[in-house]
């Protein structure tokens, strides 16, 4: 059977509408919480809900700003995550085309380490990681956040690179190699090039991991100086007396960047990331 | 406005005043008799949990802090203000990988905890003059720091739970006198739903937990447990209490009370801001916060109804801790007695944390609500205070929610949580 | 050289340098001198591991097999941590509530997601900016959804409620639905599906693109209607997919920490949530560790059962998808 021209176009319309409540459905919690953001106190938990505030106000703004250094928060949470998104990719890339393209002995047991430890919660690790950086003097810096958030996902980072550098097709190194290159020639001009999806994908998980991480933060760090920005919204929230309009600024300034970066990147992301998922 | 009955306010404020003039003695840490002490050296690194927006840390840090630093020239204070929340599972890695502070300002249901664990300097054996100190805090603060034979504290602050009344509700509804017993307030609440019910109610309550219900359940006469903290069984499913939830469920049941007592609802102080109940329960920090999200609130305060076991509140606040690892003993026992000097606590007592002093009762650079807080003070009880408490805690809220819920009946269920609760005790 | 029978080692083919028949056959002068350069890829990488991931556990995992004290001693306790973890009546409950709840989740997100990914992969006008949208709640940080869902289920003036109850009339009564021991976890259960359905829709979009266009016209031509096409012409391009998602999510299921806590004690000011229906198998290991008790070493106990299980339905999800026979 043929689809006709009228069942085409009630398709169309169908699948729109469909898209678009199920969009509606997305959106509507972000829509309430950018609304009750403008929103003074008092406005807060009313029935029936306004979308569009009786009263707005940037009050909420600016407090949540002013208190105990916003600003601050801000660039030190995009110094760790800038650099340990830089770190993670890079690791994940090494490690994952040498798993993926060459042989040798203990391959098979590293790489059920790795896996393994996606399967642990980390939770379990706090202590021990805690008493490692301890050690090391890491204590109260923010390397110390780099440092360990770049390991946290390597498992599931590795995995994802290792299916990308597994699908290329062998041809492309003999071709690029005349007398065999070693791996790490082949690695930086042949396979790193080519895997750039790959790498969006990872520095975006890595992105949203360091940009969100609280408990680690919280565990070891000592100066307010230093403080992430997770701290900083949780600063704000006070059990049983929460003031909604206060976290939600401070909740939409934190999402700002990471929206913004997603806008500019959602390209590369979507197109090519999964790939190696899909081979692997 | 409410008519307060004065005589009733007037013998609660009396009776911690009479005490302290008897006790007399020397307020401690006068600083203008002091000298700056340029012999204690070191580092104090102090962990709290003043919240890093308010009043409360700012004179911490404009008044209290600077006044040590002029005293004590050559000791450098380090401070870290940490969401409660977060507060101790940082200090459970902390006391795990041997990165501590100094000195700390502790829940006090925690002290017990870490006393236990070895983590704190016994202060009755490491302070010279613990015993002056002691005999001018009150007692029931001073009892939270008390494990096995030492104590292991100071109080720091402390806080109790009163009744606030909205004026607008009550005036609404025609209620003329706050109520001082059970019977009074039951009455209140009725009136209150006959009149402007079923959408507001007499009283609000934000949980089941022993912060929420031990009110209650004290001042029907019931209690937790023994008083040697051995047993809970005739105690937590004894008359008392089992009358004390009996009559929170009446009113629940009735519409009387807030739904939100079983949880997932609006905060009471957001319900008591809007109108939406006539009382609810709370603490000394409350009149700044309302005074910030509800300016045109008029509120006015009174005791927990007195019941068979007359009013009784729970007591919370803070103690000011040392760890056993601190490297910096005379400096870190300098910053607890400046914290507990009479400047230091009323300045701090200005911006809502209420001081332990007994000799600052009635102070007149006090907030004007306070003597209601403190005077209930005076009938106020610590919380089980074993390493525990946590479990206990949940078997209580798990039991008095089942009951409310319906799911059992009040005296299984409190049969059940003594059951557990012995348990506990008996480990 | 055979097929592999290791799932995620399948593609690799053998680098033509390396000899067939092992390398047991080279020189050692050689085969260092060929080694030393992939070991140099890998030793960053595998450093920071070793401190930060291997060490640690390895640590925690001996842990579990003492009594560890927070300051002093610790003494060896041979299995009486794993011992007392199994016959736990608790952590068993714990246990069933996180299946539970890794079973709605993950079949929530491989069926909306796969449904999103259907509606997007037709050409209808703003399908980027529908993409966009259905992607926020991925990269939203969990505390900042998990306070936005709080403020939604609110039991007395939440908006779930008005739309329930004042609008649809579907129920008749507000529903404090964090409060209610028989919702409170499907409530929870609820912002894990929305969160990550974003994220397996953009998978299952990479994976759609790879159906042939061909394929669907030839269908379409032999006279399959929609339906049929679906199930004989896309479906056998998911398994694949569907697999590597259905993993993942387990993984992810078991992990989820930080909404159920901040959820439930947000609602009712316990980790369990109401009368403990909330506890899953992280937060009754987080309560041992920090939450009263201070005990550790029964905590790293619980994680590792808790990994094992995971590692288990893992495999088993794998032999499953392997049985259904894959392309």
């Amino acid at each position: 059977m043929i689809i006709g021209q009228w069942e085409a176009r009630l398709r169309r319309v169908v699948t729109y509408a469909a898209a678009l409540a199920f969009g509606l459905v997305m959106i509507a919690p972000f829509a309430f919480m950018v609304s009750t953001a403008f929103k003074p106190h008092a406005y807060v938990l009313e029935i029936p809900p306004q979308l569009i505030p009786e009263q707005p106000t940037l009050d909420n703004f600016v407090r949540a700003w002013s208190s105990g250094d916003f600003g601050r928060y801000f660039f030190n949470s995009l110094f760790v995550t800038v650099l340990s998104t830089a770190l993670s990719v890079s690791l994940a890339a090494m490690l994952g085309f040498t798993f993926a393209r060459y042989e040798f002995p203990g391959r098979r047991v590293l790489f059920g380490a790795l896996l393994f430890t996606m399967m642990v919660p980390g939770m379990l690790l706090l202590i021990p990681q805690f008493i490692v950086a301890r050690d090391l003097g890491l204590i109260n810096t923010l390397w110390g956040l780099i440092i360990v958030y770049s390991v946290m996902n390597l498992g599931l980072n590795t995995f994802l690179m290792r299916g990308v550098y597994a699908a290329m097709p062998q041809e492309l190194f003999d071709a690029g190699s005349v007398d065999g290159a070693g791996p790490w020639r082949a690695f930086r001009s042949i396979a790193l090039p080519l895997s750039k999806p790959g790498l969006a994908t990872v520095a975006i998980f890595s992105w949203l991991l360091a940009w969100d991480e609280f408990t680690w933060a919280i565990t070891i760090l000592a100066d307010q100086d230093l403080y992430t920005l997770p701290i900083g919204i949780r600063n704000l929230q006070v059990a049983q007396q929460t003031e909604w309009g206060l976290v939600f600024a401070a909740s939409l300034m934190a999402l700002a960047p990471v929206l913004v970066l997603f806008v500019v990147l959602q390209k590369q992301f979507v197109s090519g990331a999964f790939v190696g998922a899909t081979k692997g | 406005m409410i008519a307060i009955d004065r005589k009733r306010l007037a013998a609660l404020v009396a009776m911690p005043l009479a005490l302290a003039l008897a006790l007399g003695g020397v307020a401690v840490g006068q600083s203008e008799a002091m000298e700056p002490d340029e012999s204690v050296t070191g580092t104090v690194t102090f962990w709290n949990g003043y919240g890093a927006d308010g009043d409360e840390i700012t004179t911490f840090r404009n008044e209290v802090l600077p006044a040590f630093q002029a005293l004590y020239p050559n000791v450098t204070v380090e401070t870290q203000e940490i969401p409660y929340d977060d507060l101790r599972q940082k200090l459970v890695t902390g006391i795990a990988g041997g990165v501590l502070p100094d000195v700390l300002r502790a829940d006090i249901i925690w002290v017990p905890e870490f006393a236990d664990q070895g983590a704190l300097m016994a202060l009755d054996e490491e302070m010279g003059d613990f015993d002056d100190i002691a005999a001018q805090v009150f007692p029931g603060p001073l009892s939270t720091n008390k494990w096995g034979e030492h104590y292991y504290g100071l109080p720091l602050d402390t806080n109790t739970r009163i009744i606030f009344a909205n004026d607008a509700v009550l005036e609404a509804a025609g209620v003329t006198e706050l109520p001082g017993t059970v019977e009074e307030f039951e009455a209140m609440l009725a009136t209150v739903q006959a009149a402007l019910g079923p959408d507001v109610y007499g009283y609000a309550e934000g949980g089941t937990g022993g912060w929420n219900v031990l009110p209650w359940i004290w001042s029907f006469g019931g209690a937790i447990t023994d008083p040697e903290l051995t047993t809970a069984s005739g105690y937590l499913n004894g008359e008392g209490t089992v009358a004390a939830v009996t009559k929170l469920k009446e009113w629940l049941d009735a519409g009387l009370m807030s739904p939100s007592i079983l949880g997932g609802g609006t905060a009471t102080s957001d319900q008591f801001g809007n109108g939406q109940t006539a009382t609810v329960l709370e603490g000394p920090w409350m009149p700044s916060i309302f005074a910030n999200q509800f300016p045109e609130l008029g509120f006015s305060y009174m005791p927990v109804p007195a019941g068979p076991g007359g009013s009784q509140s729970v007591v919370g606040g803070e103690d000011i801790v040392v760890f056993s690892t601190t490297q910096n003993k005379d400096a870190a026992l300098a910053f607890v007695r400046h914290m507990l000097s009479e400047e230091s606590q009323l300045a701090m007592g200005k911006v809502g944390q209420m001081p332990v002093l007994a000799s600052l009762v009635g102070h007149p650079d006090l907030p004007d609500y306070y003597p209601t807080f403190m005077g209930q003070l005076g009938n106020g009880n610590a919380r089980t205070p074993v390493p525990d408490w946590p479990a206990i805690d949940e078997a209580i809220a798990n039991a008095v929610l089942k009951s409310l819920r319906g799911d059992m009946e009040v005296q299984a269920a409190l049969d059940e949580a003594a059951g557990i609760v012995d348990g506990l005790l008996s480990s | 050289m055979g097929t592999s029978r290791r799932y995620w080692a399948r593609p690799w083919r053998r680098p033509s340098h390396v000899p067939v028949g092992g390398t047991t056959l080279e020189p050692l002068g050689s085969r260092l001198r060929r080694l030393l350069p992939i070991y140099g890829l890998l030793l960053p990488g595998l450093l920071l591991f070793g401190i930060w991931a291997a060490y640690p556990m390895a640590r925690s995992f001996l842990m579990s097999f003492t009594d560890w004290r927070l300051m002093g001693e610790s003494t060896f306790v041979g299995l009486d941590n794993y011992t007392r973890a199994v016959t736990d009546p608790a952590f068993h409950r714990a246990l069933v509530a996180t299946v539970g709840y890794t079973a709605v989740t993950v079949a929530g997100q491989l069926l909306l997601g796969l449904g999103a990914a259907l509606l997007l992969n037709e050409r209808i006008h703003g399908r980027s900016l529908l993409r966009l949208v259905y992607y926020l709640p991925v990269i939203s940080s969990w505390v900042i959804v998990s306070l936005i869902f709080v403020w939604l289920y609110n039991g007395q003036t939440g908006v779930l409620n008005w739309l329930l109850n004042d609008v649809l009339g579907i129920i008749d009564k507000n529903v404090a639905w964090l409060a209610e021991p028989s919702t409170a976890l499907w409530a929870i259960a609820l912002l894990g599906i929305w969160k990550g359905v974003g994220w397996t829709m953009v998978v299952y979009l990479a994976g759609l693109q790879t159906v042939p266009e061909e394929l669907h016209e030839a269908a379409a031509i032999d006279g399959a209607g929609t339906r049929a096409r679906f199930r004989n012409v896309t479906l056998p391009f998911l398994r694949t997919t569907t697999t590597f998602l259905l993993v993942v999510l387990t993984i992810g299921g078991f992990s989820t920490f930080i909404p159920i806590f901040v959820m439930s004690t947000a609602a009712t000011g316990q980790i369990g949530g109401p009368l403990n229906s909330t506890e899953v198998a992280l937060t009754y290991t987080w309560k041992q560790a920090f939450g009263g008790g201070l005990d550790f070493a029964y905590a790293s106990a619980l994680s590792f059962l808790v990994a094992a299980v995971v590692a288990l339905i893992s495999i088993l999800e794998l032999r499953f998808a392997r049985a259904q026979g894959q392309p």
